[in-house]
């Protein structure tokens, strides 16, 4: 198997030096390639710390992050940066996309950080927007798109940077539950076809169900890994 | 795609963005106007010091000085004042003869400088003919008759054909006086001059000094400013014997106006355009904190600071630059009217502005290197301003940010 994030000993400590907060806890994580991984557990239990340490935008208080062998734990800032544009793609809860550009904007905006020529660029662009089934909606801003929509785009610009895998932060918390269902089904398909990982905290259930691997969080350790063998 | 997002990110606060334009927009005018108002009233001053007082260059004998006292004389100077017309780009040439000296009448005297000029020639050089308020023009056949200004007469209560008697040196030292007739009472836009500045025949005061072909100053006019330097050096090159200077040596108190005028317009631009640098920097800092969820995902996404910077920097030089050409415009276009119609001061300031040897009208003019010189502060104003913004912003941690 191919490690894409191999986590030691991680914890964040907030206010060390007034109240204390363990946000994550001594968590060993290793991922490999093409998992479709969930991070569950209560609110607070650190599973958006532990994938802000994970994905680089947040700096763990002891303990390092190797991320397709290098470690990312003491990169400074810029490089930190310049990491992240190539290794590894975000969906955020609220979605995140820029409002000022339309869909195709949005999904070709990461291509551009990362100097990708401009016709490789558009064949990209309509092949991610077609593949999440947006292809109708390519030049349309995030404001007139619905919410499941927007995290489709959200999922398709995440996927332009080519990345070693996607971090998404409770994708499905401000969805209904067909658009849910239907972003899931892209997550899944492009886990199963493209062999991309994802790894997604949520608290729900349809999203647990649907995941090979399940990290309960709590108290910011872990509690349980366990791995599921019914998928999609 | 940063120019793209810096522009749309204008247009999505439209009021605001149009305030700090339409701001962006009369502050420029307001400073090139105040620019525009500047330069007139030097150039005013200029044209003034040229066309009524001085003319472009004059020619003194090689001891002259600026004081005035013991005047040397100029020998043959109707071979050189026929030697002057002669030379290309000069219009006008003018032999004056200068004495200090006291005039009295019944009831008063004055300290004046007494100016012996050949009649037509000076018409020619200075604007003296036309700025005759009352009587002629050197036109009877007597030959002491004086010209003085409107000053000078209200003070000493004189009228056309008062006696007044001119006391002075000759070329001997002895002391001389003579009875004049006021021919004509003028008035010029320097009060000043006009008080202490009487005009007789050239013919009259010489025969008085006990000069003969001698001339103590040559007033030479050209067809324009630009050739000041050119004939400056041609004339002081074919009368190495002689001084030739131009007007700003003659009186460099008029070339210090313009420039301290060109420094102080300059001063209220700057003042202008940092009022307006805080305008952009408020609503800058009101956008960039109003975007910091997005700013942080721009930055988890991979946008490096430098990107960023450039971003915000896009923004606000956008922001500034819409605004400039209506700023332009507006002041190009009041500007060129007011340049044609002049602004009368008269109602406001009196006479206080001819006591100081300026117009009471005023015609604004502003010449492209200045419209320049402001767009660049400008520019300067937009990018200074920029950056408080644009750090704020880069200070942002994205964790921090999108987490809002």
């Amino acid at each position: 198997m191919d490690t894409v994030i191999d986590a030691h000993n991680i914890s964040k400590v907030y206010n060390p030096d007034t109240i204390p907060v363990h946000a994550v806890n001594n968590v060993h994580l290793h991922v490999e390639r093409g998992e479709f991984t969930a991070l569950v557990g209560p609110s607070g239990s650190g599973k958006t710390t532990l994938l802000n340490i994970l994905g680089g935008l947040d700096h763990p208080t002891s303990g390092n992050v190797v991320i397709n062998g290098t470690d990312i734990t003491h990169l400074g800032s810029n490089k930190l940066i310049d990491f992240r544009l190539h290794n590894i793609g975000f969906v955020f809860q609220s979605f995140n996309l820029i409002p000022v550009l339309t869909a195709r904007e949005n999904v070709e905006f990461i291509m551009l950080l990362q100097n990708v020529p401009k016709k490789e660029r558009d064949q990209r662009v309509v092949a991610l927007l077609n593949e999440v089934g947006l292809s109708d909606k390519m030049d349309v801003r995030p404001a007139q798109l619905s919410g499941g929509q927007q995290q489709r785009v959200a999922v398709a610009r995440a996927l332009a940077s080519k990345p070693q895998f996607i971090l998404a932060d409770e994708p499905t918390a401000n969805l209904d539950s067909a658009s849910a269902f239907n972003l899931l089904d892209i997550m899944a398909k492009l886990n199963r076809e493209e062999n991309m990982t994802f790894i997604f905290s949520t608290h729900d259930q349809r999203v647990i169900e649907r995941a090979r691997r399940v990290i309960t969080l709590v108290d910011g350790s872990i509690a349980s890994d366990t791995a599921q063998t019914k998928t999609d | 795609m940063i120019t793209t997002i810096a522009w749309r990110n204008i247009w999505r606060n439209k009021t605001r963005s149009i305030v700090i334009m339409t701001s962006v927009a009369l502050g420029l005018w307001a400073g090139a106007f105040i620019a525009a108002l500047y330069w007139g009233m030097g150039q005013e001053r200029m044209r003034i010091a040229i066309e009524n007082e001085i003319a472009h260059l004059q020619v003194h004998a090689p001891d002259f000085t600026l004081e005035f006292t013991n005047i040397p004389a100029i020998a043959n100077v109707n071979e050189l004042t026929a030697q002057i017309t002669a030379m290309q780009g000069v219009k006008a040439v003018s032999a004056r003869t200068i004495a200090m000296g006291m005039l009295a009448t019944a009831t008063g005297s004055a300290g004046i400088q007494i100016n012996g000029i050949e009649p037509n020639a000076e018409a020619a050089t200075s604007q003296l003919k036309s700025k005759l308020k009352e009587g002629t023009y050197f036109e009877t056949k007597k030959t002491n008759t004086v010209l003085v200004g409107a000053k000078l007469a209200k003070k000493l209560k004189l009228k056309l054909n008062s006696k007044v008697v001119l006391t002075f040196q000759d070329k001997e030292d002895n002391l001389v006086s003579a009875a004049f007739r006021v021919e004509g009472i003028y008035q010029s836009y320097n009060t000043a001059l006009d008080e202490r500045n009487v005009y007789v025949p050239i013919t009259t005061l010489n025969n008085l000094l006990g000069l003969q072909h001698e001339a103590h100053e040559v007033a030479v006019l050209l067809q324009s400013d630009d050739l000041t330097p050119s004939v400056k050096a041609a004339l002081a090159a074919q009368n190495p014997a002689l001084k030739v200077q131009d007007w700003k040596e003659i009186s460099p108190e008029t070339g210090l106006i313009l420039s301290t005028m060109g420094q102080a317009s300059m001063v209220f631009v700057v003042i202008i355009l940092l009022a307006l640098a805080f305008g952009i920097i408020n609503t800058m800092l009101m956008a960039v904190l109003e975007r910091t969820r997005e700013i942080g995902v721009l930055m988890a996404l991979g946008m490096n600071k430098l990107k960023l910077f450039a971003m915000i920097l896009t923004e606000t030089f956008m922001l500034v630059m819409v605004g400039c050409p209506f700023g332009l415009l507006l002041a190009w276009a009041v500007i060129q009217l007011l340049a044609r119609k002049g602004i009368d001061l008269t109602a406001i300031a009196g006479q206080t502005m001819q006591d100081f040897g300026f117009s009471n009208v005023i015609y604004p003019g502003l010449p492209a290197s200045q419209y320049l010189q402001i767009v660049i502060l400008v520019v300067i104003t937009a990018v200074v301003s920029a950056f408080f913004p644009a750090i704020r912003a880069l200070r942002l941690r994205p964790v921090e940010a999108i987490r809002g």
